[in-house]
C-alpha cells in the first residue's frame, strides 16, 4: 500500500484552473521529484498537500487513511487540519526560518509547543525538554551544524539557513518530506551543500517529495519523476527513464530547454 | 526681574510644579498602560474577516483620529453631566482624572492600532505558513513568532508617538486636571502668594523636555536590544 495517494486533485485561483485532475501515489521510503516550468502547479501542489491551500475537488490518503476530501467537510475541519498537516513537513524556497530564534530554538520550538499539548508534559517537562533538545543537536549535527547552533538566521548563509530548515522540518519526523525548490533561492555555489543533505536523506529511505529545477539531481537522486504542464500531469515514470528518454513531446521540449544551455544534466 | 524675588519663588514654583508634574506623569502612564493592549484589540477587529466587525473598528479609528483629542476630553468629560444629567465621573479631581485617562487610552490605543496593523503586517506571509506547516496554531504563531517581529518593526513608530503623548497630557488641563500646565498657570492668576508670574508656566517647558530625553535613551536601549535578529 502506497503512504501517499493523491486523487483527481483541482484546483482553481479566480478562474484560472491551475491543478487539473491530478494523481498520484508514492510508496513509504521514495522519494518523488515534480519537475516542469514555472505556473505549471508544483508549487500549488506542495501546497495542497500541506494544507496551505484547500483542493476543490479530490482527495489525499496517507497510509490508506483518507485525510482530506473535498466533497466531505469534515475531513477539513480546522483542529484537525492542524494534526494532518503533521504528516507531511515542508521546506521552502525562501527558508522561512524565524529570525528572532537560534538555529537551535528554530528546530526545538514546534516539538516544544506540541509536546505542551501532551498530559504527562508538566510531571515531565524537564526530560521531555532535554530530549527534544537533544534530537534537535543530533538533526543539526546531521546537517554539518554542529558549530552554527547558536548563531540566527542572519548569521547563517543561505545554504547554512536552508539546511536549519531541514533539521525544523525533520524534527516533526512527517511521513513525507515536501521540498518546495529547496535551491532557488540560493547563490549557485550554495546549492551543493543542500542537495547533498537531501541527498543523504534520500539515501535513507526518507520519503520525500522534491520541487526542482535540478535536473540532474532529480535524475540521480530520486525513484520516481513527475513531470507537469499546465496543471496537467504529463509523465511520470522511473527517474532515469523520464529524464534521459522521456516518451512524451511536451517533456522533450522542456528538457531540452536544460540541455541546449550546455547544463550538463 | 529681580533676582531676589526669582530665588524666594522658585521653591514654591518648583514645589507645585513637580506636583502638576506627577498628576502628568500618572496620566502618561495610566494611558500606556491602557493604550497599548487596547490597541491590540483595535487592530484585531480592523484585521478581522468578518466585515462588520472591521468596519466597525475603522469606522472608530477615523473618528477618534478624526477630531481633536481636546474635543474629545471636553465630550468625554462633561455630556454625561450636562446632557445626559448623569456626572459618571464624580466630582473633584478623582473624577477629572478618571475621564482624562479613558480620553487618552481611547485616542492613543486607536493610533496604536494602525500602527501594530502596519507592523503586523509587513511581517512575511511566509512566517505564518512556515509555523502552520509545523502544526503551531494561530496564536502559538502570533505569540510565538509574528509579535517580537512586530515590536521590532513598530520601535520607531511607537516612540514617535510615546513622545507625543508626554506633551499630550497638557490637553487635560482643558478640563482642568491639575497636571503641569495647570500648575505653572497659576502662578498667573495669583497662587500661595505669586501672582502675575509667567515664568513658571514657561518653566514647565523643562520638565516636558527632561522627561522626553529619558525616554528617547529608554528608546534607544530598546532598539539596541531588539537588534539581535534581522
Amino acid at each position: 500500500m502506497p503512504i501517499l495517494e493523491v486523487k483527481n486533485i483541482r484546483k482553481s485561483f479566480g478562474g484560472t484552473e491551475v491543478l487539473r485532475d491530478i494523481s498520484f501515489s508514492l510508496e513509504k521510503g521514495q522519494a518523488l521529484s515534480i519537475i516542469g516550468s514555472s505556473g505549471s502547479g508544483k508549487t500549488t501542489l506542495l501546497r495542497c498537500l500541506n494544507f496551505l491551500e484547500r483542493p476543490d475537488e479530490g482527495t489525499i490518503s496517507v497510509g490508506g487513511k483518507v485525510i482530506f476530501d473535498a466533497a466531505d467537510p469534515a475531513t477539513q475541519q480546522e483542529r484537525e487540519v492542524r494534526r494532518k498537516r503533521l504528516h507531511f513537513g515542508l521546506v521552502f524556497q525562501s527558508f522561512n526560518l524565524f529570525p528572532q530564534y537560534t538555529a537551535l530554538e528554530n528546530v526545538i520550538l514546534a516539538r516544544e509547543l506540541l509536546a505542551q499539548e501532551q498530559p504527562d508534559y508538566k510531571h515531565n517537562k524537564k526530560l521531555i525538554r532535554a530530549q527534544i533538545e537533544a534530537e534537535a543537536q543530533m538533526l543539526l549535527d546531521k546537517m554539518g551544524l554542529a558549530e552554527r547552533m547558536g548563531n540566527y538566521p542572519h548569521q547563517l548563509s543561505g545554504g547554512q539557513q536552508q539546511r536549519v530548515a531541514i533539521a525544523r522540518a525533520l524534527a516533526l519526523k512527517p511521513d513525507i518530506l515536501c521540498f518546495d525548490e529547496p535551491t532557488s533561492a540560493l547563490d549557485p555555489e550554495l546549492t551543493g551543500e543542500v542537495l547533498r543533505v537531501i541527498k543523504s536523506l534520500a539515501d535513507q529511505n526518507t520519503t520525500m517529495i522534491i520541487v526542482t529545477h535540478e535536473m540532474a539531481f532529480a535524475r540521480d537522486v530520486a525513484d520516481q519523476v513527475i513531470f507537469m504542464d499546465e496543471g496537467v500531469i504529463v509523465e511520470q515514470g522511473d527517474a532515469r527513464t523520464v529524464i534521459e528518454h522521456p516518451s512524451q513531446e511536451r517533456t522533450r521540449q522542456f528538457l531540452s530547454g536544460y540541455t541546449q544551455n550546455g547544463a550538463q544534466l | 526681574m529681580d533676582i531676589e524675588l526669582f530665588l524666594e519663588q522658585l521653591p514654591v514654583v518648583v514645589n507645585a510644579l513637580n506636583l502638576g508634574f506627577l498628576q502628568t506623569l500618572k496620566l502618561f502612564a495610566v494611558t500606556l498602560l491602557g493604550a497599548i493592549p487596547l490597541g491590540l484589540v483595535i487592530a484585531f477587529g480592523s484585521m478581522s474577516r468578518f466585515k462588520p466587525l472591521s468596519l466597525f473598528s475603522r469606522f472608530v479609528v477615523w473618528i477618534i483620529r478624526g477630531t481633536p483629542l481636546m474635543i474629545q476630553l471636553l465630550i468625554i468629560y462633561y455630556f454625561p453631566g450636562l446632557v445626559l444629567n448623569n456626572n459618571i465621573w464624580g466630582s473633584g479631581d478623582g473624577g477629572r482624572f478618571l475621564a482624562s485617562a479613558v480620553g487618552f487610552i481611547f485616542n492613543y490605543a486607536c493610533y496604536f492600532s494602525e500602527i501594530y496593523r502596519g507592523g503586523i503586517q509587513s511581517v512575511p506571509k511566509g512566517q505564518e505558513e512556515a509555523g502552520l506547516v509545523l502544526g503551531m496554531t494561530k496564536s502559538q504563531i502570533f505569540f510565538k513568532v509574528t509579535l517580537m517581529q512586530m515590536i521590532k518593526r513598530i520601535v520607531p513608530p511607537m516612540s514617535n508617538e510615546v513622545i507625543t503623548l508626554v506633551k499630550d497630557t497638557s490637553l487635560a488641563r482643558i478640563i482642568a486636571l491639575q497636571e503641569i500646565i495647570w500648575a505653572g498657570q497659576a502662578f498667573m492668576k495669583g497662587s500661595q502668594g505669586i501672582s502675575g508670574a509667567i515664568w513658571p508656566l514657561f518653566f514647565t517647558a523643562v520638565y516636558y523636555l527632561f522627561f522626553n530625553g529619558v525616554i528617547t535613551l529608554l528608546v534607544g536601549k530598546l532598539e539596541k536590544k531588539l537588534d539581535y535578529f534581522r
